[in-house]
């Protein structure tokens, strides 16, 4: 397509050039901040290159914070989430698109329904019950329920099965592949693109929640990422090393910014392809 | 014989398709309906999380709890972060839209707005917190400078806190919403605007009578979901304010609820909040639905 300019053109340009400023220098402060002797971040004007440059608060910041083991926490998280999640998630959608069983619309009827309910209905008696069966404080309440189902994932991955042929599944059958290996072997391979472009979403979903961890724990080594870096917002500014807060959050984002850059095209296509309608 | 076959094949299928969404069916009982059955149970307790102890007390709950005026201004804060709603779904859909047009240097701003979505909550609100602060944030520096002589106490003062976490929500929101759009506008058939330009109607003509009716499902489907995210609005809140702002001025339902299940453990009354609070959030999507009839676009 051709670009011709226009005044229209030039206004909505500039309107998008500012909103692009308002997101990009948020994080270019942040990371100036995050540089500086902690006496210098209160000067009046601010100063947008930090002099001298504190690269040591990037060590420090991992004895003065619980960061690694909210890393080391998330990671395991996230890891066995995305792996499960994407397993349980992918089959329920190949038999929602291919497969015909009892109960099958109403089934799903009643998985689309759960994303009516808002979480805190869910949140207050699931506390209940994780503490009867002894989950409180543990990993698991962030894993098990995540790993068995992601309704999202099943929706997002149904639309794009639906879309591949039949046939497959017929000639799969005819070769004694059963339905399992026609999904292992054949549909889940035709999905990637669709899986990667979920893959990021489920990743940052799982790896920058913060209400089910900070409710569902409370011990230091069972802290997530986010709830270390949350730990570090403090109520006065003034008790707040603030370079240490920027390192910390600049790092805790860094995961997730890395996976974006590299799938972004995935992601984007993906959502073009199923072209989500609801 | 041959039919005999034909029906264990069927049910070979009915068996394996069962198999395949035993987890999803799993997690439905135990981990969504099983709390419901004990939030509804709940809710007519007075359950307190400390005290093992649990008497039934009937509706009393929900009797204190339409007569705690916090409750009531928590409603009020919590209807405010509606407001972002229609703000990230104009400023998206321009900024799709341009996208769509092939705006000079869309790669690079399309990643650049996508980057506020993917951050966590907790990281941008750190961020936030110190570009707002009253008095050595970049922001109040910058209204100085503009000669705004008293520029606003973002943190201290519930009502500009309030618009600072409106404000986060749609800059935080424009650019996936986006990604919707532009898709939906991918899917518009050409032929529509070349009949169009072959009667003679402008481009404005044309994005008001073609492109705007045609993704109404879009519109309709992120206003569905972006109410209802909206409506639970909660780290934000934690965060900025952790006692929910002078005079609960900023606490929304969602903090309330937290606030008296986590720091008062009054599990009964907190269930009996996250009820009502539920079926508020069902009656306006209901609604919403209701409404839809008159302005989405249902095809041909």
């Amino acid at each position: 397509m051709q670009r011709k300019t226009t005044p229209g053109r030039v206004v909505v340009f500039i309107i998008i050039l500012i909103g692009a400023c308002t997101m990009i220098l948020p994080f270019i402060w942040m990371i100036s901040t995050s540089l500086k002797e902690p006496n210098l971040v209160y000067t009046i004007p601010p100063q947008w290159i930090p002099d001298p440059v504190k690269w040591e608060n990037y060590r420090e910041i991992w004895t003065a914070s619980n960061l690694l083991t909210g890393i080391k926490n998330s990671t395991i998280i996230s890891v066995l989430v995305v792996v499960f999640s994407t397993f349980t998630s992918s089959m329920a959608a190949f038999a929602f698109s291919k497969l015909r069983f009892p109960l099958k619309k109403f089934i799903f009827t009643m998985l689309l329904s759960t994303m009516m309910v808002p979480l805190v209905v869910l949140l207050v008696p699931q506390f209940v019950i994780y503490s009867k069966i002894k989950w409180i404080d543990t990993l698991l309440p962030m894993i098990v329920p995540a790993s068995l189902c992601n309704i999202n994932t099943i929706f997002f991955l149904r639309q794009y099965i639906v879309g591949l042929p039949k046939e497959l599944l017929d000639a799969a059958k005819i070769d004694g592949c059963g339905y399992f290996g026609a999904y292992l072997r054949i549909y889940l391979p035709l999905c990637k693109p669709a899986i990667a472009a979920n893959v990021i979403m489920l990743f940052m979903t799982t790896w920058n929640d913060y209400f089910g961890p900070m409710v569902f724990t409370h011990s230091e080594s069972r802290q997530t990422v986010q709830v270390a870096i949350a730990m570090l917002n403090s109520h006065y500014v003034q008790q707040t090393n603030i370079p240490h807060m920027m390192a910390a959050a600049l790092i805790a984002e860094l995961p997730v910014i890395i996976l974006f850059v590299a799938f972004q095209k995935h992601f984007t296509e993906s959502f073009a392809m199923t072209g989500i309608k609801g | 014989m041959m039919k005999k076959h034909k029906i264990s094949l069927k049910q070979r299928e009915g068996i394996a398709g069962l198999l395949f969404v035993t987890p999803s069916i799993l997690y439905f009982i135990v981990f969504f309906l099983l709390p419901i059955a004990v939030c509804v149970y709940a809710s007519f307790t007075n359950w307190n999380i400390l005290s093992e102890k649990k008497m039934f007390v009937g509706l009393r709950n929900y009797d204190r709890l339409f007569a705690d005026p916090k409750f009531w201004k928590a409603l009020q804060n919590t209807l405010y972060m509606l407001i972002p709603v229609p703000i990230y779904i104009v400023f998206a859909l321009l900024f799709g839209y341009a996208c769509h047009k092939n705006i000079l240097g869309q790669k690079v701003f399309r990643a650049i707005y996508y980057l506020p979505y993917i951050s966590s909550v907790v990281s941008l609100t750190l961020i936030w917190k110190w570009l707002f602060n009253s008095e050595y944030g970049l922001i109040n520096d910058f209204l100085r400078g503009l000669g705004v002589a008293d520029p606003p106490n973002w943190l201290g003062d519930p009502l500009w806190t309030k618009r600072m976490i409106v404000l986060m929500i749609s800059w935080k929101m424009i650019g996936i919403i986006s990604i919707y759009y532009i898709a939906a506008l991918k899917a518009v058939p050409r032929s529509y605007y070349e009949a169009a330009q072959i009667d003679g109607a402008s481009s404005l003509q044309q994005y008001f009578k073609i492109t705007l009716p045609l993704i109404t499902p879009t519109t309709f489907y992120l206003m569905i979901v972006g109410v209802i995210g909206s409506l639970q609005t909660f780290v934000e809140v934690q965060m900025f304010t952790p006692d929910g702002g002078r005079g609960f001025g900023v606490g929304t339902i969602v903090f309330y609820i937290w606030q008296k299940a986590f720091s008062s453990s009054q599990m009964g009354y907190a269930s009996a909040a996250a009820l009502v609070f539920g079926a508020f959030i069902f009656l306006l999507t209901i609604i919403q639905f209701a409404i839809s009839r008159r302005w989405v676009y249902e095809g041909d």
